[in-house]
């Protein structure tokens, strides 16, 4: 490894780290400024104030802010993140262990269906340019970023759930199937938007790649069609694309909220909608901080993934 | 590409209307007015919800809400964006630096995110609601403000005005800033589909305005519960709110290519 490529990543290391460190302190602040604090909650309405007060020295919410910053810091390197404010008082890593798998498993399968069918649909597009197959693959992709998924959550469940019958219309506890049964509508809506995004920007890279002048020279060597489309052009085209993936898979990860309510899945957005209903701080806070976390550690590592899959960039940084 | 913009045109005309007059015009939009679940009639043009109220008064409120909610987080966010990315450019520099890293970092953090932290640490409700949707959209702003006053700054008419010895704060005034109007309002027609958008997922979510207010989202996440009896009841507020986005996105765009220069 050359000095600048490490000094490179030195900084999107750094970058992230203060990013984290960031997030962290917006957690904190938001629960700082948030009206009533642990002791009155925890001490119940019925409490005195010389009560909760008693209890918010036991606690140490007295001490000064700098103090408990670096204090709720250390827990968190210790993987303690808390407890909820409510019922029995569970450990908040537990309850992240309990839902973050569904909404990394969700997001993940959304992700991998939105690169497959967006790369073919826009490479199909670029290859047909401005005739039939790419005009319809574009108007269809506009819709796709446009309509929400809160919209065609509930359109989704009329045709397949009510109508055709075909699958169920939310998760449950008793589950009547395969499990995939029940995540195949909430991983194509998810899909929907990053879908159709990485379609267009896939259709334009195609579209500029195919005018260079090595793919010229390659048609006029006679390179067949298909491996002209697949080895010389799309292989070149793709880096934008894989950035846009990477972006697209932290949005995914962190914006699970809508989809996860509309299905009852139980994944860490709808715990964090849960929580925002009871009032639960430390539970909201938790969760924005793991989604954040995951979010700013996604990134990163599309920035470390691009010089491996582009000799332009790795020459560029020597 | 101008039909489309003339027709989204109209059509935000007509939902202005809408929403002013729609709410009371023919019924009350948070009582009962005849039997649930009805369909559309000659008195209840779009029928009765699960309450019985008139869905077209409730639809009207929604678009009444959508637009407060809007307009205001959008002029929040022009005015805090334009203030930060003027200051970017011509800001001291121990402070504009900081201040435009701030600005990159919450562009580039998810705006949903912030929003529920936001409105789970302080409340549900309108005011929570504008206020969280302002400070996800102000950053966007000041990032293109500071591009395009970066650019203005080194053109003759803005150096030849500070040569002559204007004060900084009038040469941005009178010679920098009436320049982005065309383009500050061709985004912010497409920023406000944003916001509307935000605004109906949150109340989506019932983390929004707070029933029995009505919002286009909580009717939606209302109806799904009477998706086979009165299906009617979600496709009235998932069109028009589908329509607006629509309408928006044509008018922003009409409004950028009539802007940009390139296409004199």
């Amino acid at each position: 490894m050359s000095p600048s490529i490490a000094k490179n990543l030195g900084l999107r290391l750094l970058y992230a780290v203060l990013s984290l460190l960031f997030i962290s302190f917006i957690t904190f602040v938001a629960d700082e400024i948030s009206p009533g604090d642990q002791a009155t909650i925890l001490a119940g309405e019925k409490a005195t104030p010389e009560a909760v007060i008693r209890l918010r020295e036991q606690l140490g919410l007295n001490r000064p802010w700098g103090v408990r910053y670096v204090e709720y810091l250390g827990g968190l390197s210790r993987g303690n993140l808390g407890n909820s404010f409510h019922g029995t008082r569970e450990p908040i890593v537990d309850i992240v262990k309990r839902t973050l798998p569904m909404t990394i498993t969700v997001a993940t399968c959304a992700i991998l269906l939105a690169a497959i069918v967006g790369i073919l649909l826009g490479t199909i597009a670029a290859v047909t340019q401005n005739r039939f197959g790419d005009r319809t693959i574009l108007i269809v992709s506009t819709l796709g970023v446009t309509i929400p998924n809160f919209v065609l959550a509930p359109v989704f469940v009329k045709i397949f759930a009510v109508n055709m019958d075909i699958l169920p219309s939310g998760w449950s506890n008793q589950l009547a199937g395969p499990v995939w049964m029940y995540l195949l509508m909430p991983v194509v809506i998810l899909a929907a938007r990053p879908m159709a995004q990485i379609t267009r920007l896939c259709r334009a890279s195609m579209i500029e790649t195919l005018q260079q002048e090595f793919i010229k020279l390659a048609r006029a060597k006679g390179v067949p069609p298909l491996r002209l489309t697949l080895r010389h052009a799309l292989r070149n085209a793709i880096l934008p694309v894989v950035t846009a993936i990477g972006t697209n898979f932290g949005f995914l990860l962190t914006g699970s909220f809508i989809i996860e309510t509309a299905f009852r899945l139980p994944g860490i957005g709808a715990t964090a909608i849960e929580a925002i209903k009871k009032g639960d701080t430390p539970v909201i806070q938790a969760t924005v901080l793991i989604a954040g976390s995951l979010f700013v550690l996604i990134n990163l590592l599309v920035d470390l993934i691009q010089p491996t899959l582009d000799p332009r960039i790795r020459e560029a940084q020597v | 590409m101008k039909g489309l913009f003339w027709l989204g045109v109209s059509y935000l005309i007509l939902l202005l209307l809408f929403a002013i007059f729609g709410p009371t015009m023919r019924h009350d939009y948070l009582n009962p007015v005849a039997s649930p679940l009805q369909p559309p009639s000659a008195t209840n043009w779009f029928g009765t919800d699960e309450q019985g109220r008139d869905v077209f008064a409730r639809v009207a409120y929604g678009a009444r809400m959508s637009i407060i909610v809007g307009f205001s987080v959008q002029l929040i966010a022009l005015t805090l964006g334009t203030l930060v990315g003027v200051i970017g450019v011509f800001g001291k520099r121990w402070f504009r630096d900081p201040l435009m890293r701030l600005t990159d970092g919450m562009f580039a953090f998810p705006d949903i995110l912030l929003a529920i932290l936001i409105i789970g640490v302080w409340s549900t409700g309108l005011v929570p609601v504008i206020v969280a949707l302002s400070i996800t959209a102000w950053p966007g702003v000041a990032r293109l403000v500071k591009t395009q006053v970066a650019t203005l700054k080194d053109r003759e008419f803005v150096v030849s005005a500070r040569a002559l010895g204007m004060p900084t704060r009038r040469v941005v005034t009178r010679h920098v800033l009436p320049h982005l109007t065309g383009i500050l309002l061709a985004v912010s027609m497409v920023d406000l589909a944003g916001t509307i958008l935000a605004e109906s997922a949150l109340s989506f979510l019932g983390i929004g305005v707070t029933p029995p207010t009505p919002s286009w989202g909580s009717m939606i996440n209302d109806a799904r519960a009477y998706i086979n009896t009165q299906p009617l009841l979600l496709v009235w507020p998932c069109a028009i709110l589908s329509l607006t986005i629509f309408a928006l996105n044509f008018v922003g765009d009409g409004l950028r290519a009539a802007t940009d220069p390139r296409n004199r």
